[in-house]
């Protein structure tokens, strides 16, 4: 296969392809149904630290997963191996566990044929990027921090991969998904700034600018002082915002819902948050890594969660959705955080509209402390400061907080449109920086 | 005509290397057969059979690294992912301002098999299966239990190492887990408690030994003793932590600050960096007197006891903390000569073909003392318990931490004596440790691995192993974790 640009790629596995070998498959099965998986997966990584380059990576994994029952038995057996034998190995295999397994009281057969979207989820600029590319990107940044004698610690990578799905019944799906990220470190010492992108597209990936972003957060923060902890109000970047929102998203599940062991049991069509604020999936949004379909073989397509702070809707597995009379949706992938009223237009202005608060850059090893109420704890990281009358004032030691999205979105202050986020921990949102009025800082550390 | 061998392919990819020139070069190739039984609420909700076959092409051309691998064993491929490995490490020199110096070992020709009595992979799913659901009926049998869930967790990994050096080895190893949770409902709230065997290198002997069954039938009941539990008074304890717990704290907490690669700032844009900086080993006073905390890549059984790292060194046995003070770090054949070591601890390892080698903790190990458990407990007045691990958080070089855990029991005037539940405790790494006043004997000694330690970009997954007996904490901050006051 040659990409689009005329550069050599790799050969992934094409649409033809992968329905040559989900039919090799379902002619080898002997079992009911029969579900084909395919992820073929191409991604290089450039690495840099101390402003130089260590680690750059290349690696080509192709993954075929087969899953088959009989009545409600099933099995799963994965191959890396695409030729004939092995595909016949992994059917073998696969029919093996399914013919011992116990019967699943909530197995499913595959679902319905469907219509997936067809969605631009490979950015010819993205497929085409390879190591000379990521190698460019690092270079840019390393040589601003050079200039500004500053430690740049940060990676480069791009992907490709090839998704497929196949059912017996005739289900088919196939989509190319590609994707570009950069994030970048800036050390003084102790003080550190951070920026980070994740896009569809290599070419939209902003290095400079956010090198430029990373840079101002690592100056400004070489002088720190020692707050007291206790309540504060806080200014979220978009990082931080969406830290914290990962873990409300990652709670909406609606089989935790029906057994009681949900911190929003009993609370589906209320009022949970800000009545300001509403939650939707976008997956047709081009700034968002929206995708045509998941691995379970259902459309992903856009939906709203939370609508003016009311609780709408759950991610339903098949069977919990069938028990429950609905249709099942999978948790958001493309997730847009709004806000209703009338916005500032970016983070300087919540800065200069503001008293007296705490800025944070982002979060980092947030975790959940008590799954009854989403208590959750986590540290400030890469540029956490102090403002007072409208200006960052100094920079503060990180600080560990305990809250909950629960409790702290309730009350919005300010907020700016909803922005492009992704850190480490996270998938990428757009959701707005914002104003909260009482934020948890429980502990502090030493730098 | 037959497929060629793993030492063809391995000879084909080190000749192209050697032949562009490049001054070191070594090829993984691995076959990983996994399989994973989950079952959850009375049923068995996936058996996954995952075969990962496939190898990584490591390069160091004039001072610089490259890396390409791919699940295409082939000879179309072999030599397309050498030839992209060198052509990427050029692209890491024309940028170099440090070359990189490999520490010098020796050249080793090994084979390195796991020792088992049961193969896990010849046990019968039905058996395993069988198992499972029992352990799930025992578990649903304590009144009060809404929720089950259970796995039994088993991989081989078979895989050789070349290198332009001349060193080939060759691995066959094995490891097992398995586990079961029960989740208590009480008025508005739930709490679970699980039981895990560690994870170990061993056969299905791991899993008999453990009895799941009689585990889970006490794991129920202790669920709903503790979903029923008050909840803690926020304050000053003394705390005991067993040794599961303490693996997690030991991991955190010793195990990351003590990589080297963190302290250089390999990894400041993502794991973080350490407070363990270099100007620290030797004097840098991080625990009590109390405090032993041992490298043992050696111990048999051990997750990183694998006989070689992906680097080919030797694994090794070497003091982390002694009496109290920082002496020694994790480290590989690229970091170690940074701070003058003549030779690598022999603590780089990928989590697969496909992952390069980077600098991991080690089997970190808490050394025991000389007293009973109820010699730690006999002397707190007011204090707590834990066992296992809940809640867990640090930050990026390792000073703040927060942990929850399984289950806590207050101690009062020397006896361990109710549950309480929501307790979480926090404080800074060498704070913590210089509060250590007492450690268990040899008799109370655990091993808990990790097998989910993340780390690097690409993200990889770490296995190690951590032992300790019970220890004893003073007057350690807790909190109580239910939310806002």
């Amino acid at each position: 296969m040659t990409a689009v640009s005329g550069k050599p790629w790799p050969h992934m596995t094409s649409r033809d392809e992968f329905r040559f070998l989900a039919d090799l498959v379902f002619k080898r099965s002997s079992s009911e149904h029969t579900i084909v998986n395919l992820r073929d997966h191409h991604t290089g990584t450039t690495r840099f630290a101390n402003n130089q380059v260590v680690q750059n990576v290349d690696t080509r994994r192709g993954v075929l997963a087969v899953t088959v029952a009989f009545g409600g038995r099933q099995g799963t057996a994965s191959t890396t191996d695409f030729t004939a034998g092995a595909i016949q190995d992994t059917v073998t295999r696969a029919e093996r566990i399914a013919r011992v397994s116990p019967l699943d009281p909530e197995y499913l057969p595959p679902p319905a044929p469907y219509e997936f979207h067809a969605r631009a989820t490979a950015k010819p600029e993205t497929v085409a990027a390879g190591p000379s590319r990521r190698l460019e990107y690092a270079n840019e940044a390393i040589g601003q921090c050079r200039m500004e004698n500053l430690l740049a610690a940060g990676v480069v990578s791009s992907s490709v991969t090839a998704v497929g799905i196949a059912a017996n019944n005739g289900l088919f799906g196939y989509e190319h998904r590609g994707e570009a990220r950069f994030s970048l470190t800036v050390r003084a010492g102790d003080a550190t700034g951070w920026s980070a992108a994740a896009h569809r597209s290599i070419d939209h990936l902003k290095v400079q600018e956010r090198t430029l972003v990373a840079i101002k957060k690592a100056k400004c923060s070489c002088e720190v002082q020692d707050l007291p902890v206790g309540y504060y109000p806080v200014i979220l970047e978009p990082a931080a915002v969406a830290g914290l929102w990962a873990w409300l998203l990652w709670s909406l599940d609606a089989k935790a819902y029906t057994k009681g062991t949900s911190p929003f049991a009993g609370r589906l069509g209320e009022l949970i948050l800000d009545d300001r604020l509403s939650l939707r999936n976008s997956p047709d949004h081009p700034d968002l890594l929206g995708e045509g379909f998941t691995a379970e073989g259902l459309p992903s397509g856009a939906s709203v969660w939370i609508e003016h702070g009311v609780l709408r809707q759950l991610a339903y597995d098949r069977f919990t959705a069938k028990t429950d009379g609905v249709d099942p949706i999978p948790t958001l992938e493309a997730p847009v955080l709004s806000i209703e009223g009338l916005p500032v237009a970016s983070i300087q202005d919540l800065v200069k509209n503001t008293e007296r608060a705490i800025l944070v850059t982002n979060f980092w090893y947030i975790r959940p402390v008590n799954d009854r109420n989403l208590l959750l704890t986590g540290m400030t990281r890469d540029g956490t400061f102090l403002v007072e009358k409208g200006e960052i004032v100094s920079a503060v030691k990180n600080f560990r907080f305990h809250d909950s999205p629960l409790t702290l979105f309730q009350q919005i202050g300010a907020w700016t449109h909803p922005l492009e986020a992704v850190n480490a921990e996270t998938g990428k949102m757009l959701v707005p920086a914002m104003t909260l009025p009482r934020f948890h800082f429980s502990s502090v550390t030493r730098f | 005509m037959s497929s060629p061998t793993w030492d063809e392919f391995a000879e084909l990819a080190l000749k192209r290397i050697t032949a562009a020139g490049a001054e070191y070069g070594d090829i993984r190739v691995q076959d990983s057969t996994t399989e994973q039984i989950e079952g959850e609420d009375r049923r068995i909700s996936a058996i996954r059979d995952i075969k990962d076959v496939g190898f990584g092409v490591r390069v160091l051309y004039r001072g610089a690294w490259g890396f390409a691998a791919s699940s295409i064993l082939s000879l179309e491929e072999v030599p397309r992912v050498a030839d992209l490995a060198v052509e990427i490490a050029k692209g890491s020199a024309s940028v170099a301002l440090e070359k990189v110096r490999l520490a010098p070992e020796p050249v080793h020709r090994d084979r390195i098999v796991t020792p088992y009595r049961i193969d896990p992979f010849h046990v019968p799913i039905e058996k395993k299966t069988d198992l499972l659901l029992t352990t799930m009926e025992a578990l649903h049998r304590q009144a009060g239990i809404a929720r089950s869930s259970v796995s039994l967790w088993a991989r081989r990994d078979r895989k050789l190492f070349v290198s332009t050096e001349g060193s080939h080895l060759e691995f066959n190893l094995l490891a097992g887990q398995g586990e079961c949770t029960a989740t208590a409902l009480h008025e508005d709230r739930f709490a679970s408690r699980s039981f895990n065997t560690p994870h170990l290198r061993k056969g299905y002997e791991l899993i008999e030994e453990a009895d799941l069954l009689r585990e889970a039938s006490r794991v129920a009941a202790q669920a709903v003793e503790k979903v029923k539990a008050p909840a803690v008074d926020a304050g000053q304890y003394d705390l005991v932590l067993d040794p599961e717990h303490l693996s997690l704290t030991i991991h955190e907490s010793c195990g990351h600050p003590s990589e080297l690669d963190r302290a250089l700032g390999y990894e400041a844009n993502y794991a973080g960096t350490s407070f363990l900086t270099t100007e620290k080993l030797g004097t840098f006073r991080y625990g009590s007197s109390h405090v032993n905390l041992i490298a043992d890549n050696t111990e048999p059984d051990t997750l990183a006891a694998t006989g070689y790292d992906d680097d080919g060194v030797s694994c090794q046995k070497w003091d982390v903390i002694r009496d109290g003070i920082f002496v020694g770090y994790c480290t590989n054949r690229e970091v170690a000569p940074k701070i003058g070591e003549a030779r690598s601890h022999g603590s780089n390892r990928a989590d697969g073909w496909g992952s390069v080698p980077i600098v991991r903790i080690a089997n970190i190990g808490l050394e025991p003392g000389s007293a009973t458990v109820d010699q730690l407990l006999a002397d707190v007045k007011r204090g707590i318990y834990i066992e296992g691990h809940g809640s867990y958080s640090i930050d990026q070089q390792r000073y703040n931490f927060q942990f929850g855990g399984d289950a806590f029991w207050l101690i009062e005037n020397g006896k361990r004596t109710r549950m309480v539940r929501d307790v979480i405790y926090h404080g800074i790494t060498p704070e913590f440790w210089n509060s250590c006043d007492g450690v268990a004997e040899r008799s109370a000694r655990r091993r808990y691995g990790f097998i989910t330690c993340g780390k690097g970009q690409p993200g990889q997954s770490g296995w190690m192993t951590h032992a300790a007996s019970p220890a004893r904490f003073r007057q350690v901050q807790v909190i109580r974790g239910e939310g806002q006051s």
